[in-house]
């Protein structure tokens, strides 16, 4: 009895401790992370990155900006003597193609490609020459190493390793076109192998996933990041860019930045993941309103790195472990003054294990088991005339297809018009329907839009099935009486396909809402095992869960099939085709890259059965797409960003057709119409036949502008001119994409079609081509 | 730590993705008639970020005014100068370093006379164009303006004839109003704001000894803020803390302008305020929030974030300052990023500006075209709804005023306009329902006639006399004698058997079925919950709840203290004194379909008949019932309502006892899964 008393006194005490650890937490972190550095540091933190943090003990990254911009730290080392410079000459020839050479320096696990013909040299690691000596030891020691490792130590993910600083062994063999070397950091007792080969002018870095050894417990591996100095440069001594996946596609250029930016880009591809997210961290305006937009996700694992003066960059695809892996860019200033970009793999993390449901105690913890995958990273090395962004995109697209990660599909023009049927609102004690557009009002409205001269359309019909939009999971054909029933939608689809109008079916297959669905326990768990809960600021739904992906494997199956027996084909997919999770379900843990393969396979095997489009679509879904819905159109405004262009577009364009967001939202309707000329996107409206402002009781309350009625003349009106010219385009790729002045775009089609499109308020003429204000103009190709 | 900060940057996606638009990392609400924030499109877009001008950064700066001449001066406060720069971020001029120590604060007259508060150096200096001090103001030397207090100015406006406005730090007094007359002359505090009292803090005093009470927050009133000026002279200022009355547009006798029903649109920490070229009010959050209100008060938007370490345009650290250009565009100044974020008005503000315009000149019917194309664009902007209702009401369009006073919850334009329908439907009407009435009286006379005559009735008599015979029918007729003579009705409970559990159930039930009906389907104008949405089960359960506390409670104190009511009997008489509620509602229900604001006082003496009688009846039952003098029976309630409040303390703290336990049992279990690794 007595024991038994102790026993709980003492968990008692541990759970305080805990408590009292998490909460002392943040008043502490100037000892254990390198927050203290004011306010610049900190945001640092804030802003997700985990790769400034070093070992123990060591001083703080306080710094501060010099007057030419350049970022000096405290504690700095100083410049490298010349006479201990580590140049070429130490390094070691270990490959060669017919295009480039491979050289090696071991102790600083540095790599050098040097172009056979040019003779340019791209480096991996900062080189003594160009060392400033602004930066402190610790930092020093990261930026000459090409390797750059974070710790986790019990529920400490704040240490760093890096070859330099880090006693390590390491050992070296050539192999086939490269060589291959086993490292071990001693104090650490992890290591793994890294494969470095050169294919032709392609740079392949590979870490097999059995390679990777931890062997002391408690002390694990948290990211590596491979050569994350390949291709740098120092302030503004190089012209160019780095290409970041930000939205389609965005630019940071190599000027300097006066240190204005404490931290640069860096996204997990693919998305943040929901199975690692704490609910209760966002600020909200009266504690309830949502007033930040989400930044847009990475849909594809690549970056780049442009010097366009010099002629030298690369353009880099993360093939492997790419799902759990983050993009970094930092531009200079970001803690130091150089230009960088490159792939951060996470191989395990640490999450927040709460031990009551309160969440008044909590404890970190790191995952059991890390993320078990190859981790792969293509470097294209880029020469010549192909410095650009314009041939990465080329270069990306030959790659997809030849890999068979893409297959060119019908990219003929359709405008997308989606409709939404019916919707829910609370009414006495359960719910009712809010119909909102029939079967009969669509085929109303087709038969109007036709005789105005739409030819095709491409449909969404968005909360069709019963129950409504939010009766979610669905796992049949199943019409909500409300808009007509199962026959009236099936003779719908019918018959508006053989007038050229394509009807897709939404379906969701990710979500699922408790409110319909008491008994269905098939969701996930967060890491820390606690229900995964998405919540809505919205009236009649607060909250929905994810499915398992083996549920929405099974769901989404025999949705497919019953359609199918109604010979019904097509399908818009939602929820699983842009969200990746970890997860926990009955006491087993889940990969993302697991989440990923279910999707993939489902989506492949239905392939012949069902026409699917796909709602922004993750890379590795292309492949079983006919069509991407919603792609952005812009970035996320990141303020170290200088240009935003239409990099995936420029991929994809010819080989899938796109949709553009809901035109209905944009405040600046024109702007958004010459963005979609400019990347080769179609248009896209959401319409009800009701006035919207039935929806006010729904959770639909943020669609605010639907009526069919009001934007009657402007479908008709974007149908007609961009029908006219994609009707020029044809399924020509893009091929050059240039900026020129402020607000001028000249976009080349394979087809030599030219695009102008002119964002500035007065009259332009480019190659002899008058473009109107805010306005777009065209020039047939000469024969190529 | 670092998992923490990851985890709060990582931010889950909503299912409101839908209307995403890469464009702003901030989302743009508005407010609806039922005080519901409603997301719309991005009224303002951030475009420009003024970083430097020519080659000078801003330090820390607190305070910067825009001129029509597209100038911008700063009070650069970390570098203790005014920089002068241009909308499009060339440098003009610096001035001060040397005189000024601290600037706070910085405005700027058509005269373009920069006058700068500066709150360490306890002045407010004027300088020209060129930076030549013109006048310094320090402490006015008035024993008015109070011998203890300080002069360290933070804000600083100036208006057409020369006087100053000074809001000065730690002075609770008001804004300090200085004439430039002889060197600075103090005309005394301007819209001071009152110290609030709550009523916990009046119980408190009540009770609280000298000693605690000392050691009690001093209840202070809040100083303004900051403050701005239009070209009328109004004054606008922003006090954090006064919640609905946070902006106020001051008239020259220093009283509220601001009038609207804001619906608590209000920011927590205004750091700033400035008018629009439509008399529209911007305020400023520290915390990176923006508002726009008319020039009434009613909030048009909020926009703007806090930034949550991804550094995108528009997002904002701590802001400090807010300014409207001449074209709408608005400047916010960011001590923290130390820069300034330009906003420009989307089309879709654009054309509600252009609406707003002609809608506060009383031009309706002009201002329907922009209100029809903002209601294209977002057909849920209530602001527009209601303008739009206005408009149509301005021109004799009833059934449409109607319509958009409804669905923007105006109950003043709904007034207006039904009434108008209503004059005209009985202008059209009211023979035909003269006519009907006495076709009606005819008819009843003709058959009572006859029915004395010929009793053709009788069989009717006979048959609700054999229903009477029925218990269950003659009790529940019963409630309605106890209606009417409470006295002896209640001697009928309390002696005759009259006390049963169906009849007074059935009441309560009809009770229940008559409260939700009225509260969800009344006439508009009384409704106090919104159109289309129903809570039904809470009612029903609160309304049980009530009468078990009721029936039990009573019971309890009765049987203590020598009543003769039974649980049965007490049960019987509250819900038979439910009655009046049950027969007088629907009249109301009648009323408040057909009568506008003007006669609602009609409902509101049927509610206090209602109410009176229902109360009269169950303080008069537990009298008689129970056998009790008036004093007896005072006591008896009193006690009674004090029971309830006992147990209704007694369920919460078992409540939270359980909930703690609950906590203890599962974080040791917790603990025990986590240790055993499970």
């Amino acid at each position: 009895m007595v024991a038994l008393l102790t026993a709980v006194t003492v968990i008692t005490a541990s759970v305080i401790n805990v408590t009292n650890y998490v909460s002392a937490a943040p008043a502490d972190s100037a000892e254990t992370v390198d927050t203290a550095g004011g306010a610049d540091a900190a945001a640092t933190d804030n802003a997700n990155t985990t790769d400034d943090k070093k070992e123990e003990g060591k001083e703080e990254d306080t710094q501060q900006v010099g007057e030419d911009g350049q970022v000096v730290m405290d504690g700095a080392v100083g410049k490298v003597d010349k006479s201990k410079w580590i140049t070429i000459k130490n390094y070691e020839l270990m490959a060669e193609s017919d295009t480039y050479k491979l050289y090696f320096y071991e102790p600083r696990f540095s790599i050098m490609l040097e172009n056979k013909q040019t003779g340019k040299i791209i480096e991996s690691t900062l080189s003594d020459e160009k060392d400033d000596g602004d930066s402190n030891a610790g930092w020093n020691g990261r930026m000459k190493s090409g390797l750059d490792i974070s710790v986790i130590k019990g529920i400490q993910n704040t240490l760093q390793a890096d070859v330099n600083s880090t006693e390590n062994t390491m050992e070296t063999t050539k192999i086939d076109n490269g060589f291959s070397t086993k490292i071990y950091f001693t104090p650490y007792q992890f290591g793994f192998t890294v494969n470095v080969t050169i294919e032709g002018s392609d740079l392949v870095v590979t870490i097999p996933d059995n390679s990777i050894i931890e062997e002391q417990e408690g002390t694990y591996i948290s990211s590596i990041s491979v050569f994350p100095f390949l291709g740098y440069s120092a302030l503004d001594d190089e012209e160019g860019y780095m290409l970041i996946p930000d939205g389609n596609g965005a630019l940071i250029n190599l000027d300097n930045k006066e240190g204005r930016y404490v931290t640069g880009f860096s996204q997990m591809i693919y998305g943040s993941d929901p199975g690692f997210v704490e609910s209760d961290t966002k600020t909200y305006l009266w504690e309830e309103l949502d007033m930040l937009q989400d930044a847009s996700q990475v849909i594809a694992p690549v970056f780049g790195m442009a010097h366009t003066k010099d002629q030298k960059g690369y353009f880099a695809i993360v093939e492997k472990g790419e799902k759990r892996a983050s993009i970094e860019a930092q531009p200079n200033g970001a803690m130091v003054n150089y230009n960088r970009c490159y792939a951060k793999f996470l191989i395990r993390d640490l999450f927040i294990q709460p031990l009551n449901n309160s969440n008044t105690g909590t404890m970190p913890r790191a995952e059991e088991d890390r993320t078990h995958s190859d981790l792969q990273v293509r470097y294209m090395l880029l020469s010549g005339d192909d410095v650009n962004y314009s041939a990465m995109a080329t270069k990306y697209r030959e790659y997809l297809l030849k890999n068979n990660l893409l297959t060119k599909k019908d990219s003929s023009y359709n405008t997308r018009v989606d409709f939404l049927g019916t919707e829910r609102e609370n009414f006495l004690l359960g719910t009712r329907a809010v119909t909102m557009t029939t079967t009969d009002d669509i085929k109303d409205i087709f038969g109007e839009l036709k005789n105005n001269g739409v030819e095709s359309l491409l449909s969404v019909y968005k909360g069709w099935q019963d129950g409504g939009l939010y009766d979610l999971p669905m796992s049949k054909y199943d019409a909500d009486s409300h808009i007509g029933g199962n026959s009236d939608l099936e003779k719908l689809i019918k018959d508006s396909e053989s007038s050229g109008y394509k009807m897709y079916l939404y379906n969701d297959a990710l979500r699922l809402n408790p409110s319909t669905n008491t008994f269905n326990f098939n969701t996930i768990k967060k890491i820390n095992k606690r229900a995964f809960e998405e919540k809505v600021w919205a009236d009649v739904y607060k909250r929905f869960n994810y499915l398992t992906p083996e549920s929405s494997v099974e769901d989404f199956t025999s949705f497919v099939e019953s359609m199918n027996k109604k010979e019904l084909n097509k399908v818009a997919v939602a929820g699983i085709s842009d969200t990746l999770f970890s997860y926990s379900y009955k006491s087993s843990y889940f990969t993302r890259n697991d989440t990923a393969d279910a999707y993939t396979k489902v989506l492949a095997d239905l392939d012949e059965k069902a026409d699917m489009v796909l709602e922004s679509p993750n890379a590795y879904l292309w492949k079983s797409a006919d069509a991407f819905l919603d792609m952005p159109l812009g970035s996320s405004d990141y303020m170290y960003v200088d240009e935003e262009i239409p990099f995936l577009s420029m991929v994809l364009k010819g080989t899938m057709p796109m949709y553009s967001n809901y035109i209905n939202f944009e405040a600046n309707k024109q702007e958004f119409f010459l963005q979609m000329v400019e990347a080769g996107v179609y248009p896209s409206f959401y319409l009800t036949a009701e006035n919207s402002s039935k929806l006010i009781s729904t959770n639909s309350a943020d669609l605010y502008s639907t009526e069919y009625t009001t934007y009657k003349e402007a479908v008709i009106d974007y149908d007609k001119q961009l029908r006219e010219l994609n009707a020029k385009l044809g399924d020509a790729n893009i091929i050059k994409h240039e900026i020129k002045d402020e607000g001028i775009k000249v976009i080349t089609y394979s087809n030599g079609v030219k695009v102008y499109v002119n964002y500035t308020n007065s009259q332009q003429i480019v190659d002899g081509v008058t473009v109107e204000a805010m306005s777009y103009s065209y020039k047939a190709g000469e024969a190529e | 730590m670092a998992l923490l900060l990851v985890a709060m940057s990582i931010i889950a996606s909503g299912m409101n993705s839908v209307t995403a638009s890469a464009e702003t990392p901030y989302l743009t609400y508005t407010v609806d008639g039922y005080g519901r924030m409603e997301e719309t499109q991005t009224g303002y877009l951030a475009q420009d970020t003024i970083i430097k001008f020519g080659k000078e950064f801003l330090n820390g700066a607190n305070d910067m005014c825009v001129t029509d001449d597209g100038k911008i001066y700063i009070a650069d406060t970390g570098n203790a100068r005014i920089l002068v720069g241009t909308t499009d971020g060339k440098l003009v001029t610096t001035f001060g370093t040397g005189i000024l120590k601290r600037p706070m604060g910085v405005f700027v007259t058509e005269e373009k006379h920069v006058f700068v508060a500066d709150q360490n150096a306890g002045a407010v200096f004027e300088f020209d164009e060129s930076g030549k001090v013109l006048n310094t103001y320090s402490k006015p030397d008035s024993p008015l303006y109070g011998e203890g207090i300080e002069f360290k100015p933070l804000k600083v406006i100036v208006n057409k004839a020369g006087m100053m406005f000074i809001v000065c730090e730690s002075n609770t007094n008001g804004i300090v109003e200085i004439s430039p007359a002889e060197g600075g002359t103090f005309l005394g505090y301007f819209g001071t704001n009152y110290a609030s009292v709550s009523l916990q803090q009046i119980i408190y005093r009540a009770i609280l000894t000298d000693e605690q009470r000392a050691k009690m927050v001093s209840n202070i009133p809040s100083t303004p803020d900051n403050l701005a000026i239009d070209s009328k002279g109004l004054i606008y200022t922003v006090t954090r803390g006064d919640e609905a009355n946070t902006v106020k547009k001051l008239n020259i006798a220093g009283a509220n302008m601001l009038r609207a029903e804001n619906y608590g649109v209000y920011d927590e920490a205004p750091a700033a305020v400035a008018v629009g070229n439509h008399d529209n009010i911007y305020v400023a959050s520290r915390e990176g929030y923006i508002y726009e209100y008319n020039d009434q008060g009613e909030p048009l938007y909020v926009f703007g974030a806090k930034d949550d370490g991804t550094q995108r345009v528009g997002l904002s650290s701590s802001l400090t300052s807010i300014q409207v250009g001449a074209d709408d565009s608005i400047y916010v100044l960011d001590s923290d990023k130390n820069q300034i974020q330009v906003y420009r008005p989307s089309e879709f503000t654009q054309k509600l500006h252009t609406a707003l315009n002609l809608y506060a000149q009383g031009k309706y019917t002009e201002s329907r075209e922009p209100l029809s194309e903002v209601l294209k664009m977002n057909s849920m902007f209530d602001y527009a709804n209601k303008a739009m209702g206005r408009a149509y009401y301005q021109e004799s369009n009833y059934d449409e005023a109607i319509r958009y006073a409804r669905l923007s919850n105006d109950k003043s334009g709904y007034s207006d306009a039904y009434w108008e329908i209503r004059n005209e439907w009985l202008k059209a009407n009211i023979v035909k329902a003269l006519l009907f009435i006495v076709g009606l009286w005819i008819l009843y006379m003709v058959l009572r006639t006859l029915d004395r005559k010929k009793k053709i009735f009788d069989g009717v008599r006979k048959g609700k006399a054999k229903i009477k015979e029925n218990r269950f029918i003659s009790n529940f007729m019963y409630s309605g004698y106890f209606m009417r003579h409470p006295i002896d009705g209640s001697y009928g409970i309390a002696r005759e058997g009259r006390a049963s559990w169906s009849a007074p159930s059935v009441i309560l039930v009809i009770f229940m079925i008559e409260y939700v009906i009225n509260k969800y389907l009344c006439g508009f104008l009384q409704k106090t919950v919104r159109e289309g949405r129903y809570d039904i089960g809470s009612d029903i359960g609160i309304i049980v709840v009530v009468i078990i506390a009721l029936t039990a409670c009573n019971y309890l104190i009765c049987t203590i203290n020598e009543g003769e009511g039974t649980i049965k009997k007490i049960y019987t008489y509250f819900c038979y004194s439910l009655l009046p509620y049950v027969v007088l509602t629907p009249i109301n229900f009648v009323l408040s379909h057909v009568l506008t604001n003007n006669e609602q006082f009609l409902v509101t003496l049927v509610n206090v008949i209602i109410y009176a009688w229902v109360l009269i009846l169950a303080i008069l039952a537990i009298k008689e019932v129970n056998n009790y003098t008036a004093k007896e029976t005072a006591k008896i309630i009193f006690l009674t309502i004090f029971t309830i409040l006992i147990v209704a303390l007694l369920i919460f703290i078992i409540y939270v006892l359980w909930a703690q336990v609950f906590d203890f049992i599962s974080a040791v279990f917790g603990e025990v899964v986590y240790r055993l690794g499970y």
